[in-house]
């Protein structure tokens, strides 16, 4: 049998797992980057160090407790510089869920430099492993070890243009236009990634990719479905990004036609939920606010 | 059935030396739960010996301080006790000063950590714990911590969250088109 | 003489979650055991008084990623209980369906730990790509591989269309062979059975005095499943062994947890059989009326229980729950008593605990 001889000049970059508190969820995948062939650390050119003094990338999980807090900064502390770390999911990012518990401390860079963000709950393997080499890449140009990554075995498998798993619940997708403005969205999100604001001739819808868990429980319950659920998930980012990656949109106030008063306008999509199919009385109707439609009404449908 | 929960109720009148009644409820599947509320906390020593009597297992321990119970000027717990599928509770009244209670640890074993639970979380004491120390709270939490909280109007605008959205609108607050 | 103390954290436990042991020993053998628990402990009792009851559903499945779904599932069933709501009856199939994949996922990670600590590198692979089987199952029907979201008040937010549940189908006849080759192979492998047989025993009447659940439970002689006990769900309609062992070592918590996962096959296979049709959720937004109850089910580590006392408004005035885990680190201090320290990291693993549930 043939054997091709191993050709591998370039070290291994060495990962160091620090878990600040979390629901495992993210280390549970971790392990999986261990242990599973289709989503091997080892694809690239890394591997797993059971010591921080003898690793260069940090992947930290979990929103950071005040009961390991101290612990978490020790054992940062010791893996020499330069260091890459990798904030895992949500939580150590915004705090995901867990945010402003009497807990909590996090998020995890107001204590430590982060570098490196995966958003997700957990995040898919692929998107972690696209966040770690990301981090490599980096490392790799601080430490002078200006060496090109090694190809991985199986093209695609930390790629971030690769087909997204079917139906994985990525970020969410908003349509202002057929948003009603009922809040609804706001008021099931867990993680608090959902603000509405009024802004003179509108609504300002905002939602924070990094705080928001993809649950989906939004999406669930708008009535409408202006908020739908996409298979993107490859959202890992440096962190000067952390704070931009948004969705957003406006909802502009119409006047009504009976007094001028502003009001949200009737969707289309909010008419077919209520009435299935619109006729020309539902599109007059609907041009006009709350009041002047009983007023109308009371007065009696000319036909 | 009726012979499960006369026994039960006789057990607990006998040894609490008062009459006990028990609200049976049995849901869609035909799982039955009991409630009950002693009339004093104190009987809560004397019932647990009748449930330990009954082959009864500890399952969990609540203690709560709603709004309508602080007005009246009690604390309250919840003591859930397995009885081979069936959930019956016991319930009791405290004072919300001074609370102090009696350890069940000498008869139900498990009941060590959900009385060092309820210690950190409420102000209220155990008598005859083994080991009253914290068991999950930081050092740096102050004690009781469910009582001395910060009421909701300040967590929802919570320290945390305030500043994370300050930066998240100030870098996509006002930059896209549609908003200009 | 005894009286040296060590402290032993994840990394000497062989651990995913931060969890510390204070641990006493005379020369290479345990006479003492103190568990240092809190480290994950996040406030989530207290969160939940401050979050409505839809936020809740969401808040409670991040818990713990290994038994994600029984939260909320058991939470929304409280809740349920309460508004007086019936589920739909294929939401019922659809929540027990959820519950089943979850543990068997949840058990084979707990196999592949075990592979793990005894050194034997290959089978604890070939354990994770078994159990990967599981991940792309979750993924493809629910959208993600721990966090299921199939859980709304009122019954459930997902469904098996026709195609998927031949998918389902299919991936349950996929992982028949390999559960029954890992139950060979846990059952008779000569360096397995050498590790794990006559470690760690809990004799049945300690089990009792302890008042363990779960498989930790059963794997003792206690033959308790809330499944069978308090029916809940689909589970009065479904045909299932309650795993039962007796010599409560090590070995018999393996094997507990090998035989439930291959019934957890059977009760997903009977529930595609008898998936009735109908809607999926009773009541989008119900009234809350003030009550109290109790909802219980029996999660991958055994008897969960979840206490709800409501006043009126959309936020609980307590939400209460006891995990399995509670139940069972206490446990250790009969399991561990005149073990050796090389074996501390086996035997903890062997109740298959779970950090961020106890500290919650």
């Amino acid at each position: 049998m043939e054997t091709r001889p191993v050709i591998n000049p370039i070290p291994p970059v060495r990962l160091y797992r620090i878990n600040a508190g979390s629901c495992n969820g993210c280390d549970v995948e971790l392990a999986a980057t261990a242990a599973v062939a289709s989503f091997d650390v080892e694809r690239l050119g890394c591997c797993y160090s059971e010591s921080p003094a003898e690793a260069d990338i940090v992947l930290i999980t979990g929103p950071l407790t005040l009961r390991v807090k101290d612990k978490v900064l020790r054992l940062h502390g010791e893996v020499p510089k330069p260091k890459v770390t990798v904030a895992v999911g949500v939580c150590p990012i915004s705090g995901g869920v867990f945010r402003d518990s009497y807990a909590v401390a996090g998020p995890a860079d107001d204590y430590l430099p982060v570098d490196v963000n995966v958003p997700g709950c957990p995040p898919h393997p692929r998107a972690i492993l696209a966040g770690i080499a990301k981090a490599a890449a980096l490392w790799r140009e601080l430490s002078g070890c200006g060496q090109t990554l090694p190809e991985p075995a199986v093209p695609g498998s930390y790629d971030e243009d690769a087909a997204a798993p079917l139906g994985l619940r990525g970020k969410m997708r908003f349509n202002a236009a057929a948003c009603v403005g009922c809040r609804m969205c706001e008021h099931v999100c867990a993680g608090g990634a959902i603000r509405i604001d009024e802004l003179g001739p509108g609504l300002r819808f905002t939602l924070w990719h990094n705080s928001c868990v993809f649950c989906g429980l939004c999406s669930h319950y708008c009535p409408t479905k202006a908020l739908t659920v996409t298979d993107q998930w490859q959202l890992s980012h440096f962190q000067e990004d952390k704070f931009s990656l948004t969705e957003q949109g406006f909802i502009p106030f119409v006047a009504c036609t009976g007094c001028g008063h502003i009001m949200l306008p009737a969707t289309p999509e909010l008419l077919r939920v209520s009435y299935r199919k619109t006729n020309p009385e539902i599109e007059r109707l609907k041009t006009l606010c709350p009041e002047c439609r009983q007023k109308q009404s009371l007065g009696g449908i000319r036909r | 059935m009726i012979d499960f929960k006369e026994k039960v109720s006789e057990t607990l009148s006998l040894r609490t030396g008062a009459e006990v009644t028990i609200e049976w409820r049995i849901n869609i599947k035909g799982v039955m739960t009991g409630w009950c509320r002693l009339r004093e906390a104190a009987l809560i020593l004397p019932a647990a010996e009748a449930v330990a009597g009954l082959e009864g297992r500890l399952s969990m321990i609540t203690a709560y301080l709603s709004d309508s119970a602080k007005q009246k000027g009690v604390r309250e717990i919840a003591f859930h006790f397995d009885l081979d599928g069936t959930t019956l509770t016991l319930g009791i009244e405290l004072p919300l000063e001074g609370a102090r209670i009696p350890s069940l640890t000498p008869l139900f074993r498990n009941a060590d950590w959900h009385e060092r639970e309820f210690m950190e979380l409420y102000d209220i004491q155990v008598i005859g714990h083994p080991a009253p120390r914290r068991l999950f709270l930081d050092r740096s939490i102050d004690p009781a911590a469910f009582e001395r909280l910060i009421p909701y109007s300040t967590f929802s605008n919570g320290a945390n969250s305030k500043a994370l959205w300050e930066k998240v609108m100030a870098r996509s607050g006002n930059n896209r088109k549609e908003l200009q | 003489m005894s009286g040296t103390v060590i402290t032993l954290g994840p990394q000497q436990l062989a651990l995913e979650e931060p969890m510390y042991f204070s641990v006493e020993v005379d020369g290479e053998i345990v006479v003492g055991l103190d568990v240092l628990a809190g480290h994950v402990h996040r406030g989530m009792e207290h969160l939940v008084m401050k979050r409505n009851f839809y936020q809740n559903i969401t808040l409670l499945e991040r818990l713990c990623s290994l038994c994600s779904n029984s939260h909320p599932s058991t939470f929304c069933t409280a809740v349920e209980e309460l508004a007086g709501i019936r589920i739909p009856a294929r939401a019922e199939y659809l929540r027990a369906i959820a519950d089943e994949i979850k543990r068997i996922s949840s058990h084979l990670f707990n196999c592949a730990i075990i592979a793990h600590i005894i050194g034997q590198g290959t089978l604890f692979k070939r354990v994770m790509e078994v159990r990967e089987i599981m991940q792309d199952t979750k993924e493809s029907i629910y959208g993600n591989r721990m966090d299921l979201a199939a859980n709304c008040i009122g019954g459930v937010r997902y469904d098996l269309t026709p195609e998927s549940a031949v998918y389902l189908g299919k991936q349950m006849e996929r992982i028949k062979g390999p559960l029954e080759e890992l139950y060979r192979i846990y059952a008779t492998d000569h360096a397995i059975r050498t590790r794990t047989e006559g470690l760690g025993v809990l004799p049945n009447r300690d089990a009792i005095n302890y008042a363990v659940v779960g498989p930790v439970a059963r794997a003792s002689g206690i033959d308790y499943d809330v499944r069978r006990k308090s029916p809940y769900w689909a589970y009065d309609r479904l045909r299932f062994q309650v795993a039962v062992e007796q010599a409560g070592d090590v070995r018999a918590r393996a094997m507990v947890r090998l035989r439930e996962a291959r019934e957890a096959v059977s009760l997903i296979e009977q529930c595609l059989v008898d998936l009735p049709p109908g809607p999926l959720c009773s009541d989008t937004l119900p009234e809350i009326p003030a009550g109290e109850t109790i909802a219980k089910s029996e999660a991958p580590r055994g008897e969960l229980i979840y206490y709800l006392n409501t006043d009126g408004t959309d936020m609980p005035v307590r939400l209460k729950w006891r995990v399995p885990s509670y139940m069972n680190w206490d446990a250790l201090q009969v399991m561990l008593k005149g073990q050796r320290v090389a074996d501390i990291p086996l035997i903890v693993n062997s109740i298959d605990p779970c950090i961020s549930c106890t500290d919650r």
